[in-house]
């Protein structure tokens, strides 16, 4: 291989890449192969220890190095995951806990991991379980941005989203239109982006 | 006046309530115009006249005001404080109660065009208590989801949350831990297939709650100068707000 590479030197462009995710406050596409050249460059950090400790002597000084570069490697990995995870949570209250909201978008989904489908899914099972503590008088998943200051809101329809439910009788919210409904009836709308408030 | 009679008495037309009823006034008698400048008022006050000293068992306040506290203290305490349960309860209790009487309400014909008003008023205030509620819970979720490692392993924290967050906690580090195994740990050696190495000069790999943080109190009542076991503060708290946060975050 005529490519010369420092130890870490792999791990710290993952590291960047989390970075990047944070300060442009968008998801990028999980980068397998690089997370794959990672673990394989472990795998030959963990033969090249094994190579170096020999039976009846003394482990050479080599081996604080390779220790230290396998430490760092696993802790970038396993940060650039746990920031990503944490990201996909945001997305996830950011709807208001819709998960087929996010699933069903291509552009997300093909910047997710198969394994981060299942962690969301999971994830959303579980805030469904706790949900069902409060389902009697509210629902937690909706918005804490702002307090709400009226029971009614003024709404234009951004995205048609079918027929609705609503204090008022059932709605048939197409394009274009404007209709004065009540705001716990809909919230879930406005934060999925179907409605907007005028 | 608790709330389920005051409410009867609204009901029957006995009673009048006063502007702000979700507020209180004071425990000791002010004057009117200061009903609603009182606790929430976070500008310094004219100096205390007389000196109240609350023990910290003893709840301040209505209901409400008490979770509005409890809110603002878990919003900005670094550590998760002790669950509010039966507080919350009977929030909860109370709101359905309440959403309950109105759609009785609305629903009757007989109903005039003042009540219409009053329910309305009395919707929107049910909207805005389960909007601090939502927070709080959330704000709970967050740092639970946080510290969701630390808190499978320390007994103490346990204590301070309830059995819904207690297995919301489990479930998050379980999930967790399985999306690290299945992503990275799985495909690593043997020996680094672990979530729990010690290396020296290396941050722990479990996220615990940073108590060093400073935080503002605020003062509620006059109490005694208490000392800090880390001596940071510049100014002796000469009034002082809940103990529990002071003495958790010093």
């Amino acid at each position: 291989m005529s490519e010369v590479r420092q130890y870490g030197e792999l791990a710290t462009q993952l590291v960047m890449e989390s970075r990047r995710s944070t300060q442009t406050d968008t998801l990028i596409k999980y980068n397998d192969s690089l997370v794959r050249s990672i673990i394989r460059e472990q795998r030959d950090l963990e033969k090249a220890i094994d190579a170096l400790l020999v039976e009846g002597r003394a482990p050479p000084p080599g081996l604080l190095i390779i220790q230290t570069a396998i430490n760092r490697n696993k802790r970038c990995l396993l940060a650039y995951h746990s920031h990503r995870v944490d990201r996909l949570r945001d997305m996830y209250w950011a709807v208001g806990g819709a998960l087929p909201h996010i699933l069903s978008n291509q552009d997300i989904r093909s910047k997710m991991s198969p394994h981060e489908v299942d962690y969301l899914r999971q994830y959303n099972s579980s805030v469904m379980e706790f949900r069902s503590e409060f389902s009697h008088e509210l629902d937690i998943t909706a918005s804490i941005t702002n307090p709400p200051k009226d029971l009614h809101v003024l709404v234009r329809v951004v995205k048609d989203c079918g027929v609705i439910q609503t204090e008022l009788g059932s709605i048939d919210f197409q394009k274009g239109q404007r209709f004065m409904v009540r705001r716990a009836d809909i919230e879930h709308l406005i934060v999925q982006g179907y409605l907007e408030e005028v | 006046m608790d709330w389920d009679t005051e409410y009867e008495l609204v009901k029957s037309g006995r009673y009048v309530p006063e502007p702000g009823p979700s507020r209180s006034a004071a425990p000791q008698p002010i004057p009117d115009d200061d009903a609603d400048a009182d606790v929430f008022n976070d500008v310094p006050m004219a100096p205390a006249t007389t000196t109240m000293v609350f023990d910290d068992e003893e709840p301040f306040g209505t209901p409400l005001e008490q979770l509005t506290r409890h809110w603002m203290n878990e919003r900005h305490a670094p550590d998760i404080l002790p669950a509010q349960e039966d507080l919350l309860t009977n929030l909860l209790d109370h709101l359905r109660r309440q959403s309950e009487a109105v759609q009785l309400l609305r629903g009757d014909p007989s109903t005039s065009e003042e009540e219409h008003i009053r329910i309305m008023l009395v919707q929107t205030e049910v909207e805005r208590v389960k909007f601090i509620v939502r927070s709080y819970v959330r704000t709970r979720l967050f740092k639970i989801e946080r510290y969701a490692r630390f808190i499978t392993t320390n007994a103490e924290i346990q204590t301070r949350l309830t059995a819904a967050e207690r297995d919301h906690a489990s479930r998050h580090a379980k999930i967790t831990d399985q999306h690290f195994y299945l992503s990275v740990l799985q495909s690593l050696p043997e020996k680094q297939s672990h979530l729990d190495d010690t290396p020296l000069f290396v941050p722990p790999m479990i996220t615990e709650p940073d108590i060093s943080r400073p935080v503002f109190v605020h003062a509620l009542t006059k109490c005694p100068r208490i000392t800090l076991p880390e001596f940071v503060l510049l100014f002796s708290l000469h009034l002082q707000d809940s103990h529990s946060l002071t003495a958790r975050c010093f």
